[in-house]
């Protein structure tokens, strides 16, 4: 696993709000189903000495810090707010921050990731659905239902997708290490080739599946900075130019970043490519047969 | 959302760029009383929303004679299939030399690119494939509010120096406005000194509310009925309506209906922990458009709950056939629910999209 595992304290930045409660809610249930810290406190600025299910919420992060033990965050505060919350918790010293919050303005974002690694913090997202390492920790919003317990590493610019893709994986035997969704913007913190490195170092992780989508080249940057076996799927293919395809991030722009070049140039570095997301376990077992 | 060409200009003027003279006109008789003030020749430019339009004749030389009949003729005009509404009526320009300069986001670096070249002008995309290595870049750390000289200096090589205060002013713009594309080309030099000839300003659809723009004109009518409800939505120009929940997923259940032969009428994303009635405005939305002639429902995840989606689909009432994929909470109910109504309900993505393929074909 990568990131943080059972033993790391969780904070949950935006800790009262709607989508902060649903998911401490969550995040614990998984904790107490593996044995694992989970969520230790919260921050709303403003609603220190409230409770959320048990978890105390300070007015600041720093204050937070200096009750628990605490290695990562997950940020669930509106778009406005967002960029203030990365740099609060990296300021704070906190080295793993996984931003949920979509629709951040990008020139938030650039400032609020330049600031981060100035602190040396790592941040997942913006635009994400977090991460989960099954039977360790659930950052984030995963359905924890769909995942096995195994040690292929999953990397994903998607939410749903993800998803899809983890139970054809975990209904055909193969489960996970840790799947990783990196966000759907076009600024992100932890892009594939930073969580392929974590990979690397993983001895859990024995093979990577890569799920890209249309727009920028970073899963070939991504594929080709590494020594893991790949298997890739690359979702856009019928995406027209110019268009906004959900995501930001998801769109060609001038050319740039459409799915059949980026495809083509993924196999040409030898990296296998699903054309259906329900090709991926059988090409994964094909690595192993093969590579493992 | 792409700025029309004056109102980049307008924003690079209020930053100290120097832009040429002109005004801006909605009717051919507007110019009349102001034909002399650009000088004997002048140019009169169309403000469309399409890119090439130059070449596709939205650009027309005029001057104090032929002035109004020119104006009259490019009002006349479609450029690209756009009518004319309005029209930039510029100085014309001694130009020396053209020069390119733009910035956009990187994504590798993750920080404001720069981008310079002495080889700009309409053939600029031509340049940037066969000879990227005239295009200088440098990526900006973008909690720096000036450019330092040392980066100007990197970025104009022998170019004169009279453009390296553009550079930063231009910066400026890039950050102020919320930009994710701020570009001049050409960037000329003239006896009287630099101007920005063309501009061309992308602002962040993340960013509209606070830079005080209402209406995102790059969206379609239905497009922006869809935003409202808060979705994402793409038109495209199949028969088969595509509902499904994530943008990645949406995009991949679009990508299936390629691999299996068909074409898909439109991208929309629901969103996530979508209840009844959303689902029914999504259904009915896609179910508005003319050549759609089924609908595939595409929705996973652990918070949307089957059952409420079930409701929202039967609830829309449509005439089109509906064929639905639903995995999540509350999955038999949902199916009990459809299947009293005789809707059809497969288990896989692959299996629905294959149905849907053959249903059009």
């Amino acid at each position: 696993m990568i990131y943080g595992d059972k033993n790391t304290g969780v904070l949950v930045q935006g800790a009262t709000g709607k989508q902060g409660e649903f998911h401490i809610g969550l995040m614990n249930a998984y904790a107490r189903q593996v044995g694992g810290k989970g969520v230790v406190a919260g921050v709303t600025p403003g609603k220190g000495g409230q409770q959320v299910h048990g978890v105390p919420v300070f007015n600041t992060v720093k204050e937070a810090m200096k009750e628990f033990d605490i290695g990562a965050a997950v940020i669930f505060v509106p778009a406005g707010a967002a960029a203030d919350a990365i740099m609060e918790e990296a300021n704070a010293g906190i080295r793993t921050i996984v931003c949920i919050t979509e629709h951040i303005p990008v020139q938030d974002t650039m400032k609020a990731i330049a600031y981060s690694r100035m602190e040396d913090a790592c941040v997942i997202g913006p635009n994400c659905p977090g991460l989960l390492s099954p039977g360790e920790v659930k950052m984030g919003i995963m359905p924890s239902a769909l995942f096995s317990h195994g040690n292929v590493g999953v990397i994903s610019r998607s939410g749903t997708l993800t998803y899809e893709v983890v139970d054809e994986l975990t209904r055909a035997g193969i489960g996970q290490s840790t799947v990783v969704g990196i966000g759907g913007d076009p600024v992100i913190g932890q892009t594939f080739v930073d969580v392929l490195e974590q990979f690397g170092q993983d001895p859990q992780t024995k093979a990577v599946v890569l799920i890209g989508e249309v727009g920028g080249n970073l899963e070939e940057e991504g594929a080709t900075s590494t020594d893991l076996p790949i298997v890739s799927y690359i979702a856009g293919i019928s995406a027209p130019p110019d268009k906004r395809m959900g995501h930001a991030g998801a769109i060609v722009e001038g050319g740039e970043g459409d799915a059949r070049s980026k495809i083509a140039r993924l196999k040409k570095h030898g990296v296998p490519v699903a054309s259906r997301v329900s090709e991926i376990p059988e090409m994964v077992r094909e690595l192993f047969r093969h590579q493992c | 959302m792409k700025l029309r060409e004056y109102e980049a200009k307008n924003l690079l003027k209020a930053a100290g760029i120097p832009v040429p003279a002109g005004f801006l006109i909605r009717s051919a008789d507007e110019l009349t009383p102001r034909l002399g003030e650009l000088g004997t020749a002048f140019v009169l430019k169309a403000q469309v929303d399409v890119g090439g339009r130059g070449k596709a004749g939205g650009i027309l030389m005029a001057d104090t004679a032929t002035g109004v009949k020119v104006a009259k003729e490019l009002f006349a005009k479609q450029i690209k299939g756009l009518p004319v509404k309005e029209v930039l009526a510029e100085q014309k320009l001694d130009i020396e030399h053209e020069y390119y300069l733009s910035i956009t986001v990187d994504r590798s670096s993750k920080q404001p690119l720069i981008l310079f070249t002495e080889a700009g002008g309409i053939e600029i995309e031509i340049t940037a494939h066969e000879h990227p290595e005239l295009i200088r870049k440098v990526a900006a750390n973008p909690l720096m509010r000036d450019l330092p000289p040392f980066m100007i200096r990197e970025l104009l090589g022998k170019a004169p120096k009279e453009i390296g205060p553009v550079i930063n002013k231009l910066y400026q713009v890039f950050i102020g406005k919320d930009a994710i594309l701020a570009e001049i080309n050409p960037l000329v030099t003239t006896p009287n000194g630099v101007f920005a000839a063309d501009a061309k300003i992308i602002v962040d659809d993340n960013a509209l509310g606070r830079q005080g723009i209402t209406v995102n004109r790059d969206l379609s009518e239905r497009e922006r009925e869809a935003e409202k409800h808060g979705f994402s939505y793409v038109e495209l120009d199949g028969k088969i309506g595509v509902i499904g929940n994530g943008a990645g997923l949406t995009m991949a259940t679009l990508d299936l209906i390629e691999f299996y032969g068909g074409k898909a009428a439109n991208f929309l994303d629901v969103g996530g922990g979508a209840e009844s009635e959303r689902v029914m405005n999504a259904v009915r939305l896609v179910a508005s458009v003319p050549s759609v002639k089924v609908i595939v429902v595409n929705l996973l995840g652990g918070i949307t709950k089957c059952d409420e989606v079930a409701k929202g689909i039967i609830a829309a009432g449509i005439s089109q056939k509906v064929i639905v994929r639903l995995a999540g909470t509350n999955e038999a109910e949902g199916r009990r629910l459809l299947s009293e109504k005789s809707y059809e309900m497969l288990d896989t993505m692959d299996l629905v999209v294959k149905k849907a393929v053959e249903v059009t074909a």
